[in-house]
């Protein structure tokens, strides 16, 4: 093969190796600018990525609902309606395989196992992942930890989620009001 | 070497062994030789600078900085990969040296996997490792063949590899056959198949043929779901197939340091058998086993029995009076044996000993012939092995099995020096 030839397909590939992650990052701009943002209850925990870096994984309380349909498999995908609660917390509005004609946004989660009998399936939200500077996920997982001590319904920690189409980009985790990162910095100032 | 070879010419000279002409033409013929071949050193050391360069890039990315605004990171995310993208492309449109190649096809590997990282971690994108992996991979996959890079090539099969343990042996309900795994290593084998046939005897090769087999020993395992008992019958008959390849025309008369299939096939198979050679092994087989075809284990066993028989035969052909070697059909005993002890494990577990020690006593014989120590002593090794694994599991007196021992040692001295006497002999 020519030189020049050799080139051009280098190009290509060059070209698809930049394209692959601006789309990853066009992909997120949309719902970020133009979704619509839902803060899911979670809780947080620090383990790491040798390539990525630290981050905390988060469970979120959302992550079950009722459903007639018995027929769940493992990691299929589940369309999971959402709805605000009297808080302004997200909740399941409904689960389908299909997309519904109705007028609310929706996620894309997997399902982890269904009860065949309850009539509920388990399901699993994609956004679980937050990543934070190597220092201060583990800060993180303890501030949430001393929070929650006090537990009652204003000292929430949540993720706040930009959804749009089905896709989903977490923003940020919060714990009542504010950003995980200002109890990190305020504990850090002491 | 340089300064020796012209010592030793005019020292040649001094003594009238050769003349002026031939001094002068053997000089020239080195010159010719070191011209030809690249600076060696140069491509290793470039190879592992950008490997370096490029790991710490990854790392210090990890870090995530986040008093930098999101425009920021994402213009880092892309500065690596561009730097990399635009060396590369200057290598292959300046036709540079293999050095360039190596170094920059290895440094721009590492920026895709950068750049990736980079962005998922700024917008929190979900996925496991696993995940990752596969894109890093299937980006990077071309410059094998654009760059015509050895080092790519690694790494890729290093990757693949670490993609599929990655995903076989994470253990949990997440846990998955690595099947894009075999479409990988199909993608460098046309690179390696290349390899084979232009510089069948470099170093580089003999470190693919090694890459490739020790890539295969680890990954089978995360073929193996839920009838694990059958993994066995896999593992035999994949060390049939490198036992049988590393007999092949190409391999064949190949030091054993290259040649990593006959080294692991063999070894591999010896190990396995020893661990067979458990009574308790053969009693799980028996309860646990499903020999039902349409099990992923089974299959996966058929087909590297097919491949290993093939070879097998396509081998037999080309060698006209080849003398019988008994480690080329084990893999056939193997299977049988398998069969039978689903059935019955005190019949497979009395076979896989009388196997072993056949097969040790057949090297013994191998070493004997050819005057290897080497075959001869492994030989001794397998029926040693034997011995001290049914130390455990028999109820033998201690006064037999110390008999036994020593017999054995005896064995050993006496085996090697008769053949060093034999071999003096033939020398004289």
């Amino acid at each position: 093969m020519k030189t020049i030839h050799v080139f051009i397909i280098f190009l290509i590939v060059a070209l698809v190796q930049l394209v692959v992650p601006a789309k990853m990052i066009f992909d997120r701009e949309e719902v970020l600018e133009t979704g619509t943002t839902y803060k899911f209850k979670t809780q947080p925990i620090d383990p790491n990525d040798p390539f990525r870096g630290k981050y905390i994984t988060l469970n979120y309380e959302m992550d079950s609902a009722k459903t007639n349909d018995s027929i769940w498999k493992q990691d299929e995908t589940i369309l999971v309606y959402l709805e605000n609660d009297s808080l302004g917390y997200a909740k399941v509005h409904s689960v389908s395989k299909e997309e519904k004609d109705i007028d609310r946004d929706y996620v894309e989660a997997k399902v982890r196992w269904n009860y065949g009998n309850s009539n509920t399936v388990k399901f699993e939200l994609p956004f679980d992942r937050f990543y934070m500077e190597e220092t201060k996920a583990k800060p993180a997982e303890d501030i949430y930890r001393k929070y929650n001590r006090i537990r009652d319904t204003l000292n929430q920690t949540y993720a706040l989620v930009a959804v749009k189409n089905g896709k989903a980009v977490l923003k940020d985790v919060y714990i009542n009001d504010k950003p995980i990162i200002y109890y990190i910095e305020k504990d850090n100032n002491h | 070497m340089k300064t020796k070879l012209s010592n030793e010419i005019s020292e040649l000279l001094e003594n009238n062994i050769i003349s002026q002409q031939v001094a002068s033409n053997i000089t020239a013929y080195y010159k010719s030789k070191e011209d030809n071949q690249p600076n060696r050193l140069f491509t290793v050391f470039g190879v592992l600078g950008a490997t370096l360069v490029g790991l710490g890039i990854i790392l210090i990315l990890a870090h995530n900085w986040d008093n930098f605004s999101r425009p920021i990171k994402t213009f880092f995310a892309f500065l690596p990969l561009v730097i990399g993208q635009i060396l590369s492309g200057f290598t292959i449109l300046k036709k540079k040296s293999q050095a360039w190649k190596e170094s920059s096809g290895t440094f721009l590997f590492f920026t895709i996997g950068s750049s990736i990282a980079l962005v998922s971690q700024i917008y929190n994108i979900p996925g496991d490792l696993g995940s990752y992996l596969f894109t890093w991979i299937v980006l990077a996959l071309p410059l094998i063949y654009l760059l015509n890079s050895k080092a790519v090539s690694i790494l890729i099969i290093v990757f693949a590899s670490y993609y599929a343990c990655e995903l076989g042996y994470s253990f949990g309900y997440k846990d998955k056959t690595p099947w894009m795994y075999l479409v990988f290593i199909l993608a460098t084998l046309p690179f390696y198949l290349k390899l084979l046939k232009t510089s069948t005897l470099a170093n580089s090769t003999s470190i693919f043929n090694w890459l490739y087999v020790l890539s295969f020993t680890v990954v089978l395992g995360t073929f193996i779901n839920s009838n694990w008992p059958v993994g066995f019958l896999m593992y035999a008959m994949l060390f049939g197939v490198f036992y049988n390849l590393g007999k092949t025309p190409i391999y064949k008369d190949q030091q054993l340091r290259r040649n990593s299939f006959t080294v692991i096939g063999s070894l591999g198979t010896v190990v396995l058998l020893t661990i067979l050679s458990f009574h308790i092994i053969w009693e799980e087989v028996v309860k646990r086993a499903s020999i039902a075809m349409n099990t992923q284990e089974m299959i996966i066993s058929t087909l590297l029995l097919g491949v290993a028989f093939a070879i097998l035969i396509y081998s037999k052909k080309n060698e006209k009076n080849e003398t019988f070697n008994l480690f080329q059909y084990v893999f056939l005993i193997v299977a049988i044996i398998f069969f039978l002890g689903v059935a019955n494990a005190v019949v497979a577990t009395v076979l896989t000993n009388v196997l072993l020690l056949v097969l040790g006593l057949f090297a013994i014989k191998i070493g004997a012939d050819t005057f290897r120590f080497s075959v001869l002593n492994y030989g001794l090794l397998i029926i040693t092995a034997v011995i001290v694994c049914r130390f455990f599991d028999t109820d033998m007196s201690f006064v037999f099995r110390g008999i036994l021992f020593v017999a054995v040692g005896f064995g050993f001295f006496l085996a090697n020096y008769i053949m060093l006497k034999r071999k003096k002999e033939l020398n004289r």
